[in-house]
């Protein structure tokens, strides 16, 4: 039964399709400790795309805080409540079942289905803490305290095994072979929502006005071009990168995602053990419960913690945070070299170079030029 | 066995009854497990549907047993709707079909999550080779006229528009109906409406009926249609639905006089989240003998 290959599980695992990896692969990486939820990703996707009727409630990009946000409500306890167990060896390999291997004898996957009240809280549980209850405000009398909350930035992963290609009785859903973008095919679609359902990350949404399934387009008129999209060139904090991941097995060091997530171990897929293969990929919070992040990350994250606060002593992967967020365009090869990070595109052509440390300057208060005190005070 | 002879025989005395008492009044006459489904000719204009109409009375209502889809994922868990009456007559260049199943509440549709009651009639589009039941194969095309509770809404009272559908819904303005003040196109005004701007025809407003081609699943697509109508309503528990459709429809199916051909049927229960493959279907075909 298991017939294709989850380089995230370290094992095979069932899909109702043959494994067919596009030439490149759609991804987006982002650092999760420097998330500040200000949203604007969102409203760039919703600006650029979604402005329509139908397309109210619709966030294809949207942050929540975790553990208690989510858009729609609670989609990730509900999945994995209804999984059951999920369980990872020590090397590695994931022990547990996937949506398709769990999925009941007339269905595709394992699934649940949100209903309209689902869907009318999109920020709600913000700025919620973990960690215990906190009555009648946070009273934090020591360091370091127990609680915690992390911002969780979504886009359709753009799986290699989407679940909703699967469920889709109109094979209207398909994965573009040039850069792996999933896409629902408005003129086939027939609004039935099994895609609604079927996605675990519910990325896919139906529109009441056009009665078809809409979802994250992964930008690809942006991406067609060799630009990243809205919601990464719109990031203020310059926490996400989208480029191009390789499986393990072709992984390129120079690629910024697969340096990222194949080289250095620092980004994580999220809830890898739905066993579709998700293609975002989050470098984890590392001041969050280590429990939670295992659940979300898998048993790797606590490496990838590890490998985050040691950073200082990685120019690298310090140099290539630093480029993140500087150019508009993909990047498709990165070097870091004499205290400076530079980004090419794939015809060798320099994007964007950056100092890896901004040169710091200190001035004396008293300006004798002009006789004044300077500050920074605007 | 003797006791289905009974029902048999009550049913023939109802439908004599009804055959007997006046032609101005529908008798709902009790069905019988049959075989085959008779299309008597009657002198009546069928291009208005309705499922009141005393003409009915010249047909006897057929049941038929229906089971859960059960070729292909997604399935229905169980059989929501066990059984369909069938009636079907004709007035020489339309024929018309009075269906009836069990349904505990009315389903429309409409907002995220809801599914639409509905019926689908199948026929299939060459009859010297019957393609298989489950809508066709390749090659083998079938002709699909499908009613959605849904569909009936949009002929009677118009497409639904978020405010119908969520009074109280807010938003401060679509950007693209601005696009007019500047001298702007329909079309980019519907750029963000994705399944209107490509034609989808799911995105329009619907006439009760569509007119379907399938050569097997997956492959179903709505034609332009040629002047099928359907009426239904829900009273007490039942769906009863008409649709009627020419006899003769060139590039699709064709059912005359003396001619042998088939029908096949389909449920959904929107109340049950019934869409798409999640259906109550028909066994096999049934052989269609035109009076």
């Amino acid at each position: 039964m298991p017939n294709v290959k989850n380089w995230q599980l370290g094992r095979d695992v069932a899909y109702p399709y043959p494994e067919s990896r596009p030439k490149k692969q759609w991804a987006i990486v982002f650092d999760l400790n420097k998330c500040i939820a200000c949203q604007t990703c969102s409203l760039a996707c919703k600006t650029t795309w979604t402005s329509g009727k139908g397309q109210e409630y619709m966030f294809w990009n949207n942050v929540e805080t975790k553990p208690w946000g989510g858009y729609p409500l609670a989609w990730d306890v509900r999945i994995l409540e209804k999984l059951g167990r999920q369980d990872w060896a020590g090397n590695g390999e994931y022990l547990g079942k996937t949506l398709t291997e769990a999925a009941p004898p007339k269905e595709w996957v394992l699934h649940w289905e949100p209903t309209d009240e689902d869907w009318m809280y999109p920020n709600i549980g913000e700025d919620d803490c973990g960690g215990g209850t906190v009555d009648g405000g946070a009273h934090l009398p020591s360091l370091p305290h127990d609680k915690w909350f992390f911002y969780l930035p979504r886009t359709c992963a753009h799986c290699t095994y989407p679940a909703c290609l699967a469920a889709c009785p109109r094979k209207a859903i398909y994965k573009r072979d040039e850069d792996g973008i999933v896409l629902i095919d408005q003129l086939r679609c027939k609004g039935y929502g099994e895609c609604v359902r079927a996605c675990p990350y519910k990325k896919s949404m139906y529109n009441p006005y056009t009665r078809t399934s809409e979802k994250c387009i992964g930008c690809y008129p942006a991406v067609e071009q060799g630009m990243q999209p809205q919601c990464v060139v719109n990031c203020i904090g310059k926490i996400r990168v989208m480029g191009f991941i390789s499986p393990p097995w072709r992984a390129r060091a120079d690629n910024p995602v697969d340096f990222l997530v194949h080289e250095k171990g620092l980004a994580l897929p999220y809830y890898p053990q739905l066993g579709l293969e998700p293609n975002i990929y989050y470098i984890p919070p590392i001041n969050a419960d280590p429990g939670y992040l295992e659940q979300m990350f898998g048993p790797r994250v606590h490496e990838a913690v590890a490998r985050y606060r040691a950073l200082p002593s990685d120019p690298a992967a310090v140099g290539l945070l630093c480029l993140i967020g500087s150019t508009d365009r993909i990047i498709d090869r990165f070097e870091v070299k004499d205290g400076k990070a530079s980004g090419y595109d794939a015809d060798g052509k320099e994007l964007v170079t950056v100092p890896v440390s901004e040169p710091v300057i200190e001035r004396p208060a008293w300006d004798a030029r002009i006789g004044a005190i300077r500050n920074n005070t605007p | 066995m003797p006791q289905f002879r009974t029902i048999s025989a009550a049913a023939t005395l109802s439908w004599l009854a009804a055959c007997a008492t006046s032609s101005a009044t529908l008798v709902e006459q009790a069905a019988v497990p049959m075989t085959v489904v008779p299309v008597a000719k009657v002198e009546a204009d069928l291009s208005a549907p309705d499922p009141w109409a005393a003409y009915w009375n010249a047909s006897r209502p057929a049941s038929f047993v229906l089971i859960a889809q059960p070729m292909v994922p997604p399935r229905p868990e169980r059989v929501t709707t066990d059984g369909i009456q069938v009636q079907a007559i004709h007035d020489g260049t339309r024929v018309a079909f009075r269906l009836r199943w069990q349904d505990p509440e009315v389903s429309e549709a409409g907002r995220l999550g809801e599914y639409s009651d509905a019926v689908a009639l199948q026929f299939p589009v060459a009859n010297d080779r019957l393609p298989p039941v489950t809508m066709g194969a390749s090659g083998m095309p079938v002709h699909i006229f499908h009613w959605r509770a849904q569909y009936q809404r949009d002929a009677e009272r118009g497409k639904p528009d978020i405010k119908d559908l969520y009074p109280n819904a807010s938003i401060d303005m679509y950007s693209m109906d601005f696009k007019d003040a500047a001298g702007g196109s329909k079309e980019e005004r519907e750029q963000f409406n994705p399944g209107v701007a490509v034609g989808n025809p799911q995105s329009f407003r619907k006439s009760g009926v569509d007119e379907i081609l399938a050569e097997g699943f997956t492959t179903s697509a709505v034609q332009t249609g040629h002047g099928a109508v359907a009426r239904g309503e829900w009273k007490d528990g039942w769906w009863t639905v008409v649709i009627a459709r020419p006899l003769v429809i060139e590039g699709g199916s064709t059912l005359r006089e003396g001619a042998a051909t088939s029908v096949a049927w389909a449920v959904w229960q929107g109340g049950e989240r019934e869409v798409g493959s999640r259906k109550s279907v028909a066994i096999n075909w049934v052989p269609l003998k035109v009076q």
